[in-house]
């Protein structure tokens, strides 16, 4: 064999571990239709319809959402230039907090779902980000623009925020908790979003 | 007669709320550029003391794991300027009483009474009623070919949907374009002012409520129709609407720490995409 062959096998397998490489864990709108499939099925589980089994719902469901989010990188992005002037232990009280929130908020609207069907419309992938979007169609045919933010972490997709409409979760949150801030004090913050999460 | 001089009366009143429209959205141009100027210099001190400092400018400057390296992310011009907040808050919690102390109930009654096939006809017949508005503004913003489609669709769906009742041409492909005239201001670069909720109306912004005041003058449903007919025909819109949407806005008031900055805020981002699109 040729050292000129050798050379391009070795190309052509590095060409393949590049292509190969950004495909760890799926592709992010597989991770994304596999999260929702999974919380529709339990939505649509007969096993589990009813208010008695109401907690072993939202159990699944929560289950089904914790593998599909980064609540951190959520609550870094929320809180932005604020992030930083928390020390670690805040931090992680933070995000604790904050993805009860996001999970209460996010087990609430799905549990209206009523057969509404999801469309993906486009993946791009640039680097450890992604960003799919999609369009739910409501069952009177209303269509509503849903575009997901993926990003890598310890080699999987995880999304860390949504948007419908046009209007970013994470954005709406920066822009309250910016306010709270600038108004009040972290303590104030954390103290509202403790209520929050209280209220039953 | 009195046909004329009400004409008259209304041409002199819009005259007035232009130049208040003009004037108010210099003054908001400007009062966002000085704002957007003294960010910067404060969050270099970190000291920032405006509240609509945006997270932008000191997140992406050293934690190399934010925005700047995340190709998807949304250039956020500073949020909407908030002078009149004391008295937008007034009316936001006037708009918040007025929908769970008047139009919910209603909106639910009439839920009851009229099946969703009904409201969906309901509310695609005054959006057919309305196309006008769709089709001038899409010409406005040099979108002949959504122009078109929506002069299409007024066509089919008056002809082949009961006079619009049905929303045929979605089901051909041809889905309707939300456009009025506050987008059509965005869209010839005319910033938002400041921010604005109007009693009754809603969460809107200096520009968007002089569109809204222009649109009357586009709108079907107008002063050429007798007066309470013409009231009767827009509550009743408005009924059948809010019965569409029971729980929207009380999901946002459940998610949101602060409901007034968050409408405020999910407001403005929808307008921006509207405006973008």
């Amino acid at each position: 064999m040729k050292l000129g062959s050798l050379t391009h096998m070795v190309w052509a397998m590095m060409v393949i571990l590049a292509i190969a490489i950004p495909a760890w864990g799926g592709e992010p709108t597989d991770r994304i239709k596999g999260g929702t499939d999974k919380i529709i099925a339990v939505l649509s589980d007969p096993n589990l319809l009813g208010d008695e089994k109401a907690d072993e719902r939202r159990q699944a469901i929560r289950q089904a959402v914790f593998e599909l989010f980064d609540w951190e990188e959520m609550a870094k992005r929320s809180l932005a230039r604020h992030w930083r002037e928390r020390t670690d232990e805040e931090k992680k009280e933070f995000v604790v907090l904050y993805g009860e929130l996001l999970e209460r908020t996010y087990l609430d609207r799905v549990e209206g779902y009523s057969g509404e069907e999801v469309i993906y419309t486009e993946e791009r992938i640039d680097g450890k980000y992604a960003l799919v979007k999609a369009t739910i169609v409501t069952k009177t045919k209303q269509e509503i623009a849903v575009d997901y933010k993926l990003k890598t972490k310890s080699k999987q997709w995880l999304v860390y925020d949504v948007s419908v409409e046009g209007v970013s979760l994470v954005n709406n949150y920066r822009t309250q908790f910016n306010q709270i801030l600038m108004k009040s004090s972290y303590e104030t913050l954390v103290d509202r979003l403790r209520k929050k999460i209280e209220r039953p | 007669m009195t046909r004329w001089t009400k004409d008259v009366k209304i041409k002199g009143h819009g005259k007035w709320l232009l130049l208040l429209l003009f004037f108010g959205i210099l003054w908001g141009q400007l009062h966002g550029t000085v704002l957007a100027e003294s960010q910067e210099g404060f969050s270099e001190n970190g000291e920032a003391s405006y509240e609509n400092a945006p997270g932008e400018t000191a997140l992406d400057s050293d934690d190399p794991d934010f925005d700047l390296e995340d190709p998807f992310a949304q250039e956020l011009p500073p949020t909407v300027p908030d002078p009149l907040e004391p008295f937008n808050r007034a009316m936001f919690t006037f708009n918040d009483r007025l929908y769970f102390w008047a139009l919910k109930p209603v909106a639910r009654g009439y839920r009851v009474i009229a099946p969703k096939p009904v409201r969906v006809g309901v509310r695609n017949f005054f959006l057919n009623l309305t196309a006008i508005i769709p089709i001038v503004n899409c010409f406005l913003q040099g979108k002949l070919d959504s122009g078109g489609e929506e002069l299409g669709r007024f066509f089919i769906n008056t002809i082949f949907g009961i006079g619009g009742f049905m929303d045929i041409a979605s089901d051909i492909g041809y889905p309707a374009h939300d456009e009025e005239l506050g987008q059509t201001f965005g869209v010839w670069g005319i910033g938002p002012g400041f921010y604005l909720t109007l009693p009754f109306l809603g969460p809107s912004t200096l520009r968007d409520f002089g569109g809204w005041v222009g649109g009357l003058y586009i709108n079907p449903l107008n002063e050429s129709l007798p007066l309470e007919l013409n009231l009767s025909l827009r509550a009743y819109n408005i009924v059948n609407d809010a019965s569409l949407r029971i729980g929207d806005y009380e999901d946002l008031k459940a998610a949101a720490l602060d409901p007034y900055v968050a409408l405020r805020d999910a407001y403005y981002q929808n307008r921006l995409k509207k405006i973008k699109e």
